[in-house]
This record gives C-alpha cells, structure tokens and sequence, in this order.
C-alpha cells in the first residue's frame, strides 16, 4: 500500500462553529494524528475557495485522503467528494466530522465542544486511514414511469412526463380519476368552477397515447431500484368489460339496487353499478358486489339484459399486471378527517352539522342538493357557523395547521352569501390567508359582512336557554377580542375539518420503503432544498400525501416532480451507491437471517450453492445485514472491523 | 418558582389563546369577569402583578374541564395552583367560605402536639390495630358538625365504607391522629402548611405498616396520588373504594330488599378529580349496574364530559356558584332519576346546599335526593355489612 497522507480542514461554518468551537486548537491538535500531513482551517470550506484549498494541497502534498470537519454528512459529503474526485482522488477515500450539528450546535460550552470536535476529527482520522477507493457503477434508467393516485397532483405529473412523449402508468384505486378537487364546486381564492378547470385535464389523461391509465386498481408490490423498478398492479374487477363498454349508463339507469354514493359521502344514493359522477374518467361503470342482487341473492342481472353491447361480465376475475418503470411518483393525497370522536361539536348527533367536505358536496350544482345550499328539512339556513380548525393544532388530534380550511371557509362564507340570506359566522384562531391572493380575498369576505368571531368554539348544543335558541344549534365559545363568552344560534354548523394522512399511508410508505414524518404524511428528502425527492432513489412525492396544501402547491409539487423524473430520464443512466456490504461466501452458513432483514430486499439465498448473496443494485449499505449476522460473514465496505475498531480509539484517545 | 418556571411547567408558552378553555368553563358561563384564557395571556404578556392580586385568581374549581379538551394541552389548574402560592405569599387568600373554620381545623392538625378525638363514629363497623388495609377517613369527622344544618352526613360516608370493606372480608386499620390530607391548602396557595400535613400523614402510615390505602374521598385520593411522590415518599398502593368493590363485585351479595326502595333510577355525577384528575369512570357505573333494581341514566355531560359541583377549596363560593350546581341539578333531574348518586363527600355538601339556601332570582329552586355510591352500595348489601 501507497503511503497513507490525511488532510484536515476545520470548517468555522461563518460562526455556527468558530463562535462555539476553538478551531484554530482543532486544527493545532489534527497535526499530532497519525498520518496527517496538512490541517487548515476556514470560514467556509464548503465554498468555491474551501473546496480549491483541498484541491491544491493533493496536488502539491500528495494527499491521499481527506477529513473536513464540518456539518452533516447529509448536507456536504456529496459535496467533498466531488471536490476530491476532481482532484483526482477516488471520492470515498473521504471522511466527514460533524462538529456542527454534534458540537457547536448542541452546547454554549467552549471547552466541552472544543474537546468533543478533537475527539470527532481524530475518530474520523483513524477511520479514513483504512478507507479503500471504491468503483461507481452506473445502470441505465427505464424510461417509463409509475404514478400511483390520480387526483390533481396525479394528472398534473401524469401529463407533463407524458407530453414529454415517456410512457406513464397512472395508477388510481377508484373507479375515477379527480381525487378530491373533482368533489369541489368551486375554488379559492378566484372562484373558479373545479369541474371547468379539471375535467379538461382529466379527458387529456384518459385519452393520452403516452398514458396508460389503471383504474379501480392498486400496486400490491414493488421491487427492484431505481431506473428498474418492477411493480405489481392488481387491476379489481369491475364486472364490465372495459373494450366493449361505450359509457351509455343504461345499466346503471336500468339497475334496481341501491347503495350511498362514496362521492357524495352518504348524502345521496347510487346504483349499485355506478360510475362515480357524470365525467368520470375513464366512463366505465363498476358493479360494487356488496350490493349487487346478483352477487348478493344470485339473480336480477338487469343491467346484462339491457346492455346492448353485451359489456356486462359477471364472470371477470381479478388481473394481475406488471409493468416495469425507471421512476415512481406517489400522489395518493389526503383523508378528510373524522370529526365525531370530539363529541362536543355534535357531528353525527345533530342533522344540520356538517363536515368541510360534505358542504362542498351540498354547494355543488350535481351534488345532492343540485347546489342548494338547504338544511336537512329542506329549508333554507337564516344563520351559518363554520368553526375553524376541527382536529387541526389540537394536541389531541393534529398538532399541525391543515392550511386550506382557512380558506376553503371563507370560499363557504362567500358562497352562502351569494346564495341565502343566512348571516354567517366564522369562529377562529388566527385567520391564516397565506397565498396569492388569499389575503384579498380574506378582505373581501369582511365587505360581504361575514361575522369573524376570534375563538375556538368549545361546544355545539341544541339545549336553549331563551327563546332565541329554541330550535336553534347553539355555537358556545369566548369571543377572546372582546373577553366575553357567547352563545350564538344558528340553524347549520360547518366543521372547518382537518386534512390528514390517507388511512393506508402506512403500508403504501412500506411497499414503496419511503418514511413519514411524525405527522404521518410522507417524508420529503430535505424540507426546503428537496421537496419532492425521498431517502429512496427514483421514488417522488407530490401533492397533499406529502403534507397539507392547497392546489397551486400540489400543482406545483407535481410538475416538480415530473421535472425530476425527466432530468433521470434524460440522463439516461443512475450511479449506484458504491459503499455496499458483501458477503463473504466461505463464512456465510445458510442462516438466511439476512434475508428478511433487509429492508430493501436486496439480499436473496442461492439455493444451489446454498449461501446468501447482496445485489448490489440494491443495497444502499445501511449495514443492517453486517450486525445481523451470526457468522461474521457480511463486511461492509466502508465498516469494516478495522474501521470501526479504529474509529473508537480514536474517540477515547 | 417564580412566574417564568410556572409557565414552563405548565406548557402555557404554548397557548393558541383561542379562549376554548374559557367557554369550556362552567364557571366563565356565568361569571364574565374570570377567564382561565385571559390569565394566562396575563401571565405571557408580563401582567404577573395584576394576576396575583386579582380575586378571580381564586375562582378555578381545578376541575380540568379546560386542560382536558385544550388543543396545546395547557395545564391550567395547575398554573393556578402554583400562581396561588405566588399570591399568599402576597397576603392574598381568596374570599375563605364557612368563616374559615374549615381552614383554621386543617392548620390546627399542621400542629404536632395536638391530640384528635377523631374517631367516636366507628360504632358498628369492624377495624384492627394491624391490617395490611388502611382507611383513609379524611376530614369526615369535621365536616360533621359544620353540615349538620343542611343534612349532609359525611362520617356517615365513611361509616358505610367500613361496613362495605367489613363486606368483602376487609377489616381496615383507620389512624387515630390521622391528618387532613391538605388538598385545600394546596390548592389555595398554603404550601408550607401542606407539607406538614403530607409529612405527619406520611411518617403515620410508614408506621402503621399498611401496604394500601383505600380512600372514599376522592380529593384525599388525588393528593396523594399526584401531590404527595412531589414531597413526601410513601410507598402503599392507593384506591378509591369504588375501584376496589368493582374488582370484587362478585363477593359481594346484593339484598333483594334495600332500605331505600323508593330510589329505582339514579344518574351518576363525576367528582372531578375522580374523573378528569384520574381518570376513573367505569368503577363507579360497573358498580351501580350490579345493584338489583337499580337504573343508571347518565346525564347529557357525563364521563370526561361532566360537569363540576361548583366550589372548590372551600373558597370564592358565590352565587355562580350556586348556578353552577342549580344546573347540574337541572341536568340530573331531566334524566327521570331519583337520586343523583356521586362519589365525593364534598360534592354532596354542594349540592345540597344549593338546595338549602333558597338563592337569588337567577335561578330557581330545585329539590333532588342525594347520596354517595358507598351508601348505596351499603343499602343494597346483605346483613353482613349491618352486623
Ligand atoms: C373541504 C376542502 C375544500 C378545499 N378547497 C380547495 C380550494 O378551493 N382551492 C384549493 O386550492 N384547494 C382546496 N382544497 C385542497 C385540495 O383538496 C388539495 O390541495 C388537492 O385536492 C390535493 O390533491 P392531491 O392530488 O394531492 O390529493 P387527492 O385529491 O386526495 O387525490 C389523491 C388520489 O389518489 C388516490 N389514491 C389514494 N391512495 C391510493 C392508492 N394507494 N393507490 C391508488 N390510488 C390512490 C385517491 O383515490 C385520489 O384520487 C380543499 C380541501 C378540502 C378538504
Ligand atoms: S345485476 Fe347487480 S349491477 Fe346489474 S342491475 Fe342487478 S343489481 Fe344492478
Ligand atoms: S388553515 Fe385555518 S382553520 Fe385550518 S388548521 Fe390552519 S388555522 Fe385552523
Ligand atoms: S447493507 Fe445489508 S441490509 Fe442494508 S441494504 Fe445492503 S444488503 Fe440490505
Ligand atoms: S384552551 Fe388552551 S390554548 Fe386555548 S386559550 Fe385556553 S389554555 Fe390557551
Ligand atoms: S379548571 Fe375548571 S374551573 Fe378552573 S378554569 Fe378550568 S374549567 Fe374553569
């Protein structure tokens, strides 16, 4: 072996690190470690001259290994190693000292974080002394690509990879695509008509020769990395035959089976073949076997007899489908919360209490009301309250802000307003009108004459303590501005509910191995610097499955996203983590421990020479395999026994 | 602890002031000039002077109507408690009702060298010198003479306990020099006096040996439960008796025959800090449901829902007070019940006080029966607890 020559830059990080940790001892004490031959420090190693300091000394020095002392890994590390490589020196012969965010960050004691930093720098001296280079493979991408939930964000992504002239399959688990924004009647803040600006977009996706659209169906397995992913696509049976149905609906008229339309969310009745609403997309219907006559009693078939096409087919089973992509997006959204766990508002209890998206049905001019806006009996409300913040920045419920509902009841106070005579109150917290436009719009809304009331309401009672109540729902709250509590009646109350993570979130973050925050959406590679990547290569999020947004933000993550996905498509080819485990076939005795450990599944049993063995397109070297393993048989390129052993010396030293 | 650490304890940083906690407050319902939410925005906003020397500063029944439903999860009686203390050591107290004698006997049982007669009711029940069990009678034998008038018998309460106990098998050791448990001096502010008090109860039952303690008054309960590990160490295994006779349900032989049959259908009103404080709801029900002929209906705020009896601590008892328990009354007798059954002596007290003093316009009279689920259990047993 070469001559092993370490280089040490301290990094002061402007004074995120110099105004805690004494750098310039750092840096004294880096040239009494083995094998150092040159330690600097510098306000930003990170910068363009940082990075041309260490480029010089290989040149000049010789060096043959670097250690920066700075922040995370996560930030910089892909950084440093370029710089190296460009140098010409193989970019894992690097090591990292987070004496930020482990040192300066975590502490105002000088004298403790500055020996913490030597002990780190040390500790990254003696490991980087047995770092070995490593070669970069690359695999080429698949041009196609998956993405899973067809609402805005869905369509949006579908359409701009597919103009781009790359196969997508879109894959949607309802019989349509349009998620929620398809429910709505109008949107805010400029009040456009959703059906106008979406059904367009939906017919684009429906009959786009680059789009393959799966609906009612959903992924059950995903394998492979990123450029090859595999996915396993069940598509439900609809129990119509999808080539020979032209859409007329005379099934469906013919059908004499009733059920609650999922789309109106209980508040109307639906045939029990059915499409969703009028401009589905695809116009197929479905026959939802639970209410079925023939599914449940084994006659009827009414809809067979009429269908002139013969498109009917109570025979159809299941299909599996597996398409093979280079990239996924998921854009599965939200679920509308649940509001009757807080039994104080009444929900369930009370005819006239409704949730957000339940009101957005009743606005709507196909919805159950044909767009009236009516109370159960019918009539029409003298008096609305829509109270804010339902299950949202509650330590009960969600601790976050859902961000729309803000603003989708001021879209409700405008829309009663324009419709009734009713006079509407709005009880709130903080009115949060954060986007373009939606300030005005807030103001426009106090012209209308809406009453905001500043409080979170505690109750909602039918109890009367006056004549004025009588008959009425009572909104109780504290009116804060003024310090009073209040009683105001009204004949209909509006639950401002909050947006939430999709009930299966869980299992879809598992099949697809991405993470979720501590909200329960899904988990974005960097808040602000990358937002719709993942920890897992060639798999995007977009839209409210991410976190709480209103359309232009989903609209934007979508297109976002599909830029992502074009750039790698463009590129043509991916780089694959290099610092990977390997087995050592001698030692590994079968156990298959390993096997089911991993949680990228990248390690697979040979049945013939009966050992395990690490596709290392797959493995992205978390090391769990390494500690797992009874034999010792798994090294991992970059922790070895040596390393680590060299690295908790140098910590203790 | 100064203004700044209470705070901090008790997560009011975190306030949305969204004033839920103040419509949630049975007493803010009728008294507008206190509002839980605009003491603490007095305390965040650096008013701590104005809040210590305000009288509605005394006016928190401590009943967590607010902090259980609170979307930041403030601890409000909490800050109260510990604001209070602020505030004696100002010279401020609340408005003391009874004249204070209540307060005078707690602070007279702070002292060692007193000698209590405190146990002249325990005719007919059975205790021992030495029993793994203890039973903790609380203040009953005081309020004994200070409630006569209005027909509340609280050494009756703790009479009918025993024989209860006696019932399942269990003969309880009860002190003789037994301390009030100071949750009144606590929770206005006496710090130094509870400590006292904690301390002598403490080194008593460390003394008596007892491995549990069972308690009839929940106040008692929560005291040592939640305030007491904060000061002194015991270390006994705590109950309230319903928790105990719901675990036993089965050794105990319900009379076809009660001594009240008139009472068919009762509702069942949560002391607080049986309730919310600890969080024990079904015990009692599971209790009143096994007694034959005995119907529950509950009321329209029940469970965490419930609603406070109206004073607390003995202190700033007004006339919204009086409302307060005017509408609970309302609320059980809607129900069709012909007692409203509760768990707590002091509970007791309130409500038939309510009855008794014919109060303002503001809210008309009521008459309803009320007794303790230890009486009624006692009732409703076989001879063994009568023997
Ligand atoms: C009451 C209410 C009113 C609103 N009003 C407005 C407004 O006026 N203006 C505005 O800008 N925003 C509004 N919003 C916000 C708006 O709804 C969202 O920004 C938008 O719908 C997000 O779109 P999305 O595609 O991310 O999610 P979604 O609309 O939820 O679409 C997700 C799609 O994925 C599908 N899916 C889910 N899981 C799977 C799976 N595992 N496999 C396959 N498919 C799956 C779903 O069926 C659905 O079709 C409102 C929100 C609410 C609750
Ligand atoms: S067979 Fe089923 S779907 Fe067809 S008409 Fe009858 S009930 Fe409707
Ligand atoms: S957007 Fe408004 S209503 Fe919705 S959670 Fe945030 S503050 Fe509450
Ligand atoms: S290091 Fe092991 S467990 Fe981790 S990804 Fe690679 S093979 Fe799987
Ligand atoms: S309910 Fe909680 S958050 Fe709201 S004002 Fe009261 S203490 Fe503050
Ligand atoms: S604890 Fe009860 S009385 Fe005190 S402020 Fe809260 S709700 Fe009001």
């Amino acid at each position: 072996m070469e001559e092993v020559k370490i280089g040490i830059y301290v990094c002061h990080c402007g004074l995120n690190i110099a105004d805690i940790v004494d750098v310039e001892e750092v840096t004294k004490y880096a040239t009494t470690l083995p094998a150092v031959v040159v330690s600097r420090n510098y306000k930003f190693m990170c910068s363009d001259p940082g990075q041309n300091m260490i480029k010089e000394d290989i040149k000049e020095l010789g060096l043959n290994r670097v250690v920066v002392a700075s922040c995370s890994p996560l930030m910089h590390e892909p950084t440093f190693r370029r710089t190296i490589q460009e140098a010409g020196v193989n970019p894992y012969l690097f090591e990292m000292a987070n004496i930020r965010e482990h040192c300066s960050w975590i502490t105002e004691d000088h004298k403790a974080a500055t020996e913490k930093a030597k002990a780190l720098v040390s500790a990254a001296v003696r490991r980087v002394y047995y770092h070995q280079p490593l070669e970069i493979k690359e695999v080429p991408v698949n041009p196609n690509t998956l993405i899973i939930g067809g609402g805005i964000a869905g369509i949006q992504a579908a359409l701009e990879i597919a103009d781009s002239e790359h196969k997508v399959y879109l894959v949607e688990r309802d019989p349509s695509i349009g998620g929620h924004m398809i429910q709505f009647d109008k949107t805010f803040p400029t009040l456009d008509c959703s059906a106008c600006i979406l059904t367009p977009k939906m017919t684009s996706v429906g009959m786009h020769p680059y789009i393959e659209l799966m609906t009612y169906s959903e992924v059950e397995e995903i394998s492979g990395f990123v450029g090859s992913f595999k996915a396993r696509i069940r598509k439900k049976a609809r129990y119509v035959d999808e080539d020979k149905c032209n859409g007329c609906g005379v099934c469906v008229t013919k059908c004499p089976w009733k059920a609650n339309s999922e789309f109106d969310l209980g508040l109307s009745e639906r045939k029990a073949i059915y499409t969703p609403f009028a401009q589905a997309v695809p116009n197929i219907p479905v026959i939802d076997t639970e209410h079925c006559a023939y599914f449940l009693k084994e006659k009827c078939r009414a809809c067979e007899k009429f269908c002139e096409l013969g498109a009917i087919d109570f025979e159809q089973v299941d299909q599996i489908v597996e398409v093979e992509v280079g990239n996924i997006i998921v854009t599965t959204g939200y679920d509308s919360f649940d509001p009757t766990p807080i039994t104080q508002y009444g929900y369930g209890k009370f005819d006239n209490v409704y949730t957000g998206l339940e009101f957005e049905r009743i606005c709507n001019a196909v919805g159950p009301t044909s767009g009236k806006i009516v109370l159960k009996d019918g009539s029409e409300p003298k008096s609305v309250a829509i109270l804010h913040c339902v299950g949202s920045r509650d330590e009960n419920y969600h601790e976050y802000c859902s961000r729309v509902c803000c603003m989708y009841a001021l879209k409700y106070s405008h829309l009663i307003k324009e419709r009734t005579d009713a006079e509407v109150y709005q009880m709130y917290i903080d009115m949060r009108c954060f986007g373009k436009g939606y300030e005005e719009f807030y103001k426009r809304l106090s012209e209308e004459g809406v009453n905001f009331i500043r409080g979170k309401v505690a109750e909602v009672t039918d109890r009367a303590i006056n004549e004025d109540e009588q008959g009425k729902l009572i909104v109780c709250g504290e009116d804060t501005l003024l310090c009073k509590t209040i009683r105001v009646p009204v004949d209909m109350v509006i639950l401002a509910t909050a947006l939430e993570p999709r009930s299966d979130a869980a299992e879809v973050a598992k099949l697809l191995t991405i993470t979720q925050s501590a909200d329960g959406f899904f988990l974005e590679r960097h808040p602000k610097l990358d937002p719709v990547a993942t920890m897992t290569d060639g798999v995007f999020i977009a839209g409210c499955c991410q976190g709480p947004k209103d359309i232009p933000d989903a609209v934007a993550q979508a297109s976002a996203a599909a830029t992502r996905v074009l750039a790698l498509i463009s590129k043509g080819r991916v780089e694959l983590e290099a610092a990977t485990a390997v087995i050592d076939e001698e030692k590994c005795s079968g156990c298959r421990i390993c096997n089911l450990l991993c949680p990228y599944s990248a390690i697979s049993f040979i049945e013939d020479e009966k050992v395990s063995r690490i596709n290392e397109a797959l493995c992205k070297g978390c090391g769990t395999c390494v500690a797992a393993c009874p034999s010792a048989a798994i090294t991992h390129r970059q922790f070895t026994m040596e390393e680590i052993t060299a690295e908790i010396e140098g910590v203790l030293v | 602890m100064n203004l700044e650490d209470i705070i901090k304890e008790t997560k009011t940083y975190y306030c949305l002031e969204c004033g839920k906690c103040t419509s949630l407050c049975p007493v803010s319902r009728y008294n507008s000039n206190f509002s839980p939410r605009f003491m603490l925005e007095r305390a965040l906003m650096g008013f701590g002077d104005e809040l210590i020397h305000d009288r509605e500063l005394f006016s928190c029944l401590a009943c967590y109507a607010c902090s259980n439903l609170c979307p930041s999860d403030v601890d409000y009686p909490v800050f109260t408690q510990k604001v209070r203390n602020l505030a004696s050591g100002e010279g401020e107290h609340g408005d003391c009702a009874h004249s204070g004698i209540l307060f005078s006997l707690m602070r007279l049982m702070s002292r060692s060298d007193i000698r209590q007669k405190r146990l002249d009711w325990l005719d007919g029940c059975h205790t021992s010198e030495k029993s793994e069990v203890l039973y903790f009678a609380g203040c009953a034998p005081y309020f004994e003479p200070v409630f006569e008038d209005i027909e509340v018998s609280p050494v009756n309460i703790a009479r009918n306990s025993i024989k209860v106990l006696n019932a399942l098998g269990i003969e309880p050791m009860v002190l003789p020099n037994e301390r009030c448990c100071g949750h009144d001096l606590l929770w206005t502010g006496d710090v130094e006096t509870f400590k006292k008090l904690a301390q002598f109860n403490a080194q008593m039952i460390k003394e008596s040996g007892a491995k549990k303690i069972v308690f009839s008054c929940p106040e008692g309960y929560r005291t040592f439960k939640i305030d007491y590990p904060q000061y002194v160490e015991l270390d006994c295994e705590l109950m309230h008796i319903t928790e105990l006779l719901a675990q036993n349900l089965s050794s105990l032989s319900f009379r076809a025959k009660r001594s009240n049959p008139e009472v068919k259908r009762v509702t069942y009103h949560d002391p607080c800090r049986l309730g919310r404080h600890l969080g024990i709801y079904e015990p009692p029900r599971e209790i009143i449901r096994a007694i034959p002929e005995i119907k529950l209906t509950e009321m329209e705020h029940s469970g965490d829902e419930s609603i406070c009896c109206g004073t607390s601590a003995w202190t700033n008892c007004s006339s919204y007070s009086k409302q307060i328990r005017v509408e609970r009354l309302h609320e059980a007798k809607a129900t069709g019940a012909e007692a409203l059954v509760t768990a707590c002596p002091k509970c007791q007290i309130h409500f038939k006080c309510a009855m008794v003093d014919k109060g303002t316009e503001k809210c008309t009279n009521i008459e309803m029966k009320v007794m303790d689920i230890v009486t009624l259990v006692a009732d409703a047993l076989g001879d063994k607890s009568s023997e």
